[in-house]
């Protein structure tokens, strides 16, 4: 009975997804319907290991992971952190890496050395307001936004920007730059509670696996 | 019409028809065996005092409360869990009493969780507390219980999973961290994050090898041969002990024969601060939820002004139906039988319908024709 059962991986879309599978492709596990990207499937199977794949959105993986329709998810630090997920966060998959960070026009560095209230507009508003209200104890005006968050400072909606930066190209065109390190962050791989219990056997030696091919101590 | 009225808050709901019939049928063979076992009911306030379930009990966090006012200015809660009002029951009843005391109970928890996230706010638990016995048959007897209450509630693949508090404790104090580490650390053993507990570690100057034995907890869980590996990785008399308590349990465990059902999880640590020695819990295929929960806390009746030993499970029943939606146990629902009648024939169908109903049968009495 046990044997019969898929595990089921959620992925999150885009270019993640495609290093995550080449990553599992290390370690022999495979799923050749999903590079098929004239497919319109949602769900890709590998019959042979009893896997599914599906791919979801970024913060929605940890949601499909938390409620046991998937066993396994990959997601962003940034994800994990926004949503605070019930689920096993087990490995530090090492792709996608780049920080959080506050930043904002030169001149606002001023406004963060003090527990002034001040404006911060972000994508992430748990995250920012995690960083302001626990570890710098500074008052704050979080204003949720959906994208394109550089706008902020430009437009004067907000003093500074809680976003993430890979290089720091869209702030320096836009004349902002990283003001405060809040931490880095890259891909992780989760797991669902009951899941880790009742299918140990083959989740861990998944784990094993991708330690071994990251090259991860114990 | 309102169609608002029609409503209900979100994390609430209405149970009816079939479903709730399930339901009930389930909570009755639950409670047949806490019965069984010699366990009476107890029935405690829906709202008590804040300070019965406040920070220092260490249950649910406050803000996660519904908290309201009476009219001397009290802040009162909606119940989050039993286990301190069973404590405080305990405490208050039963002060002088030194023999082993067996509580059950049923009833709705109320938790204000976050919105959205698909969980309800109101559920139905059952649970079961053994007071004033500290022994390792206690632990057996209330994990024994759990088995055969769900398998009683036809549930048929789950997995008790068991760990020790201890253990990680006896480890932390080897290594020297302080309460705040040791909480924080807590968080990410739970969560099996291993960077996060080694950047802590790191941070808070911990040697190498302390780094590594703590952090191998998270490795330690799987089917009873971990205990000795777990054993083997303890440096500290207060984690030995504790493994040799968790195989003494499984010894018991095997005596009631459920030992099937039995695994062990060293890195499971509640957030619950009360849980002092044994904690477990159960998962089922299916649904993400923890099905059973519970562990010893020996020291929370001290709270309430009597120092006994205490171990306790609780049966959340809404995770439960819904595993046994998802393994596809059929569960026996009575069938209710209509008797029809007309004008003429009333008499003749209601002695119809008594006789239906004297032999534990339902039935309904329909009118039929005419009379509709």
């Amino acid at each position: 009975m046990k044997e019969a059962r898929y595990l089921t991986f959620a992925l999150s879309k885009g270019r993640l997804a495609y290093q995550t599978l080449d990553l599992l492709e290390q370690i022999g596990i495979t799923c050749e319907e999903i590079k098929d990207k004239s497919s319109r499937k949602l769900i890709f199977v590998n019959e042979e290991r009893k896997l599914r794949f599906f791919l979801a959105k970024g913060p929605d993986v940890p949601t499909y992971v938390e409620h046991g329709a998937a066993d396994i998810g990959v997601a962003g630090k940034d994800v994990l952190m926004e949503e605070n997920r019930r689920v096993y966060e087990v490995l530090d998959l090492q792709l996608g890496k780049c920080r959080m960070c506050v930043c904002g026009p030169a001149s606002a560095a001023e406004l963060l050395k003090h527990h002034q209230m001040i404006r911060v507009a972000s994508k992430y508003p748990s995250i920012a307001k995690d960083y302001f209200y626990n570890k710098k104890h500074q008052t704050v005006d979080i204003i949720k936004l959906n994208g394109s968050v550089e706008l902020g400072p430009i437009v004067e909606l907000s003093d500074v920007i809680v976003d993430i930066v890979e290089t720091g190209g869209t702030l320096r065109e836009n004349g902002l730059e990283v003001l405060e390190d809040i931490c880095p962050l890259s891909a992780r791989m989760i797991v669902n509670q009951v899941s880790m219990q009742m299918d140990f056997d083959r989740i861990r030696r998944i784990i094993n696996d991708l330690r071994t091919v990251l090259k991860i101590g114990t | 019409m309102k169609t608002k009225l029609l409503h209900t808050p979100e994390g609430v709901r209405d149970i009816y028809g079939a479903e709730y019939a399930r339901k009930l049928y389930v909570e009755n063979q639950i409670r047949r065996q806490f019965g069984l076992y010699g366990y009476e009911d107890i029935q405690t306030p829906t709202f008590e005092f804040f300070d019965v379930f406040s920070r220092e009990v260490g249950t649910t966090p406050s803000r996660e409360l519904y908290k309201f006012f009476d009219s001397e200015g009290n802040t009162l809660v909606l119940r989050p869990d039993f286990t301190p009002s069973m404590a405080r029951c305990a405490a208050k009843y039963f002060r002088e009493d030194d023999a082993p005391l067996r509580f059950c109970y049923q009833g709705n928890t109320f938790t204000n969780v976050s919105s959205l996230q698909g969980k309800l706010k109101e559920v139905t638990e059952m649970g079961t507390e053994l007071i004033n016995d500290s022994s390792v048959e206690a632990d057996g007897e209330i994990i024994a219980l759990v088995a055969e209450a769900l398998l009683a509630a036809g549930l048929r693949e789950f997995q008790i999973s068991i760990g020790q508090v201890a253990y990680f404790k006896g480890m932390c104090a080897q290594a020297g961290l302080d309460e705040e580490t040791e909480l924080e650390l807590r968080d990410f053993i739970s969560g099996k994050n291993i960077f996060g507990a080694d950047d802590l570690l790191v941070s808070k100057g911990v040697d190498k090898l302390h780094r590594q034995m703590l952090i191998g907890i998270t490795d330690l869980f799987g089917p009873a041969v971990v205990l000795q590996q777990a054993e083997e990785q303890a440096d500290n008399q207060c984690s030995k002990d504790a493994i040799i308590r968790l195989k003494k349990l499984y010894a018991v465990l095997c005596d009631y024969g459920v030992d099937p059902y039995i695994s062990f999880d060293l890195g499971m640590l509640s957030r619950y601060n009360y849980y002092t020695g044994v904690i477990f819990k159960a998962y089922a295929y299916g649904i993400g939820d923890v099905i059973v929960k519970g562990g010893r806390y020996d020291s929370l009746l001290g709270r309430f002004g009597k120092s006994a030993p205490a171990v306790g499970s609780v049966i959340e029943i809404d995770h439960l139906m819904s595993a046994l939606t998802r393994q596809k146990v059929s569960i026996p629902v009575n069938e209710i039988l209509a008797v029809t009648y007309t004008k003429d024939t009333y008499q003749e169908a209601l002695e119809k319908a008594r006789n239906l109903r004297r032999d534990g049968k339902k039935a309904v009495l329909l009118p039929e024709g005419e009379l509709r």
